[in-house]
């Protein structure tokens, strides 16, 4: 896979009538020779294979191309990478490497491990309720998963850990947009009403990458999580059950992603990143405010779908909000983005008190 | 839906305010029941009825995905693409799930433990190999990802393909770093490698330079893993990474083949990213180069020949040639498969030499 330069470098094969003379000057490069690691019950981990040298990640990559952290860098470096990110404090997350690895552990496969038969039919207004929520998740994650992998491509390669932690979240959107389009579709229904879009457009819109984490990953997140959580206990299938709880589960993974490298960006970046900070989480709340405001569908579905009786929806989607907000708020605490409780915005409280 | 239900639900006590339109009149189709079939429920089984409708063309600019009642606010993008020829593979949804199933974890689905120490000459030789490769993979992650903001949800199931090709690269990446990793080594030499990949500026173009040759090349490569994969581990690795590389090189194989039978006006274009990936354009970057000489290159021939002896050289670099020829020769017939078939006579001379007759 590799458009490469070919300038100065032996004789190539094809048409070669005589093997050049061995070299390996290759093996003579003063990289590290690491330990063999032991072997643990989770397997060779990144973080195993990342020891010495090898785990050492520095505040400022300093090549412009992909050479691999820890490997000799090549003289002959070819064309500059279109990446953007070289600093650490811009992406890093301490658990990157292990959330990683934990998601790959805990991947679910929609087609075949959902119990879709076990879906009983419903009314059909309590049918079409969920099925507007569905749709709700399935857009709000294509989102997600479009606009991260866009972001790829602008993260230098010496933070493999963080570049391969998103790849799982991307495939994890992925599965959540299928997944739930899939029940949308399975049980006599369709899908509902698109989203406003509002906050779609906030994502796409990000200038910086903590931009985005903020977005998706700490506001998005624990929104969805809430919901998700709160799925899981009203769920009227087993199907139902197991959509809201494995996708609760990859969530809690983002957002440990999100929370931690808020949390390194706060403490590890410049002192006027409190500031940015503090203007993301009012434009994501008053984003996120528009949307769940003029959203009346989703609005209707959830008052149908969370209680027995109209009267028992709006309680039950009063404690959803309340649940979301406070998701959010501890995400932010434990970001070390204290306090930030007494400081939403009006436009995010006023949905929560009068959702 | 039933209008009493709408009543007597507006009826109930806190129900004055409910609008309830979205449920009077619909404005997406309704009254499916799609059943998992012995594949479980596919995208392909969802795909059905107005839901499987992928449109040629498409006006919608918000995050509306296909099916999904329109909302006349819906705040717009004016960034996707709006024919479905830009970006569109007919099998994104059965690799798309195939990619689901096939997962597989670099932790702990190759028994490292059971790794034997090799000779030292082919152990730095694996080692430079793996180097290569981990600086390589991801580029084939971010290369796709670029993409993806443009891709509508009209044609969602392009989207999650991407997502799972992503998903590999970040595997590869990984599993090629562990096992420079595995064995005392380390990485070493790092090349000139891929980046020239991201200059591409369209979907086609990528399709063309990543999945038709790039990563073509590569996969020929894995499933020739046996050859140089001097351990049972090794030859896992490859194995699992060829699985793979062949979704992506098919997905890419299935959008060239719709956009020459869409768009043939395209077809001298796509020419000119061959003879650019293939060193026509006398630039000195070029396909040819990858794995064929250099460092990786005799990495790969002591691998082959089993050590650095003159007669363990040379036979290396017979085997190396072989793949060489393996390579070219797929190619060729994904050239074929896409409709490119008349690129036997423009291909790169170098390369063309190791084409096989054809068959007819």
């Amino acid at each position: 896979m590799a458009d490469t330069d070919t300038k100065d470098q032996p004789a190539q094969i094809p048409g070669i009538i005589t093997p050049p003379a061995l070299d390996m000057s290759w093996a003579r490069v003063p990289t590290e020779r690491p330990p063999k690691p032991q072997i643990g019950a989770e397997g060779f981990t990144l973080k195993l294979a990342d020891a010495g040298a090898y785990a050492w990640v520095p505040d400022h990559w300093p090549y412009q191309n992909d050479t691999p952290r820890g490997s000799y860098p090549s003289k002959e470096i070819g064309l500059a990478a279109p990446y953007t990110i070289y600093d650490k404090s811009e992406v890093w997350a301490d658990n990157a490497a292990d959330l990683y690895e934990l998601a790959i552990r805990e991947q679910w496969k929609p087609a075949t491990e959902i119990a879709w038969n076990s879906i009983e039919p419903l009314p059909d207004h309590i049918e079409a309720a969920w099925d507007q929520i569905f749709s709700n998740i399935s857009e709000q994650q294509y989102n997600s998963n479009g606009v991260l992998m866009g972001w790829l491509k602008e993260i230098s390669y010496g933070f493999h850990e963080v570049k391969l932690y998103l790849a799982t979240q991307v495939f994890d959107h992925a599965r959540h947009v299928e997944a739930f389009r899939k029940r949308a579709l399975a049980n006599g229904g369709g899908l509902g009403v698109q989203t406003p879009g509002f906050f779609n457009r906030t994502v796409y819109a990000a200038f910086k990458f903590t931009e985005l984490t903020v977005y998706t990953n700490i506001i998005r997140s624990s929104f969805m999580l809430a919901l998700c959580e709160h799925g899981e206990k009203i769920a009227r299938s087993k199907a139902d059950r197991q959509l809201f709880e494995l996708t609760a589960n990859d969530l809690r993974r983002h957002m440990a992603y999100g929370i931690e490298h808020l949390r390194h960006f706060l403490l590890m970046g410049s002192l006027d990143n409190r500031r940015y900070v503090r203007t993301w989480l009012e434009r994501g709340e008053i984003m996120m405010s528009a949307d769940l405001k003029r959203d009346k569908p989703l609005r209707e579905a959830l008052i149908l779908a969370l209680g027995n009786t109209v009267a028992e929806g709006k309680t039950a989607l009063k404690e959803l909000r309340q649940a979301q907000l406070r998701k959010y708020t501890l995400a932010l605490e434990a970001a070390t983005y204290a306090g930030h409780a007494d400081r939403i915005t009006d436009a995010l409280r006023e949905v929560v008190e009068n959702p | 839906m039933r209008s009493e239900i709408l009543e007597q639900l507006k009826k109930e006590p806190g129900g004055d305010d409910l609008d309830l339109s979205w449920l009077d009149k619909p404005l997406a189709e309704r009254g499916l029941r799609v059943s998992p079939s012995k594949r479980g429920l596919t995208l392909e089984e969802i795909a059905t009825s107005s839901y499987g409708d992928i449109p040629d063309v498409t006006r919608n600019q918000s995050g509306r995905m296909r099916g999904a009642a329109p909302r006349s606010d819906a705040q717009s993008m004016q960034t996707l693409w709006p024919f479905k020829s830009a970006s569109w593979s007919d099998s994104a949804m059965l690799l798309y799930e195939e990619a689901v199933q096939r997962q597989w974890s670099s932790a702990t689905d190759i028994p490292w433990a059971d790794l034997p120490e090799l000779p030292q000459e082919m152990e730095f030789a694996m080692s430079q190999l793996c180097t290569f490769l981990t600086q390589v993979e991801f580029i084939a992650g971010d290369v796709p990802g670029q993409y993806a903001p443009n891709v509508s949800g009209e044609f969602f199931e392009v989207g999650l393909f991407l997502a799972s090709q992503i998903m590999d690269e970040a595997r590869h990446l990984d599993v090629f770093r562990k096992r420079a990793l595995a064995n005392g080594i380390g990485l070493l030499k790092a090349g000139p490698g891929a980046i020239g990949l991201l200059t591409a500026q369209d979907f086609t173009e990528m399709a063309s330079t990543l999945h038709l040759v790039g990563e073509g090349f590569i996969q020929s490569m894995f499933r020739m893993g046996e050859m140089f994969a001097q351990t049972e581990v090794d030859k896992r690795m490859f194995r699992l990474a060829a699985q793979d590389e062949s979704r992506h090189v098919a997905f890419g194989v299935m959008h060239m083949k719709h956009v020459i039978e869409t768009q043939p006006e395209r077809r001298e274009e796509i020419h000119t990213y061959l003879d650019r990936m293939e060193g026509n354009l006398g630039t000195g970057s070029s396909q040819a180069g990858l794995t064929g000489g250099g460092e990786t290159g005799e990495a790969m021939a002591i691998l082959l020949g089993g050590g650095t002896s003159e007669a363990q050289l040379r036979d290396g670099y017979m085997k190396l040639l072989a793949i060489r020829k393996r390579q070219v020769n797929e190619y060729m017939h994904r050239l074929e498969v896409v409709g490119l078939g008349d690129r036997r006579q423009l291909m790169n001379p170098m390369m063309q030499m190791l084409l096989d007759p054809p068959k007819n």
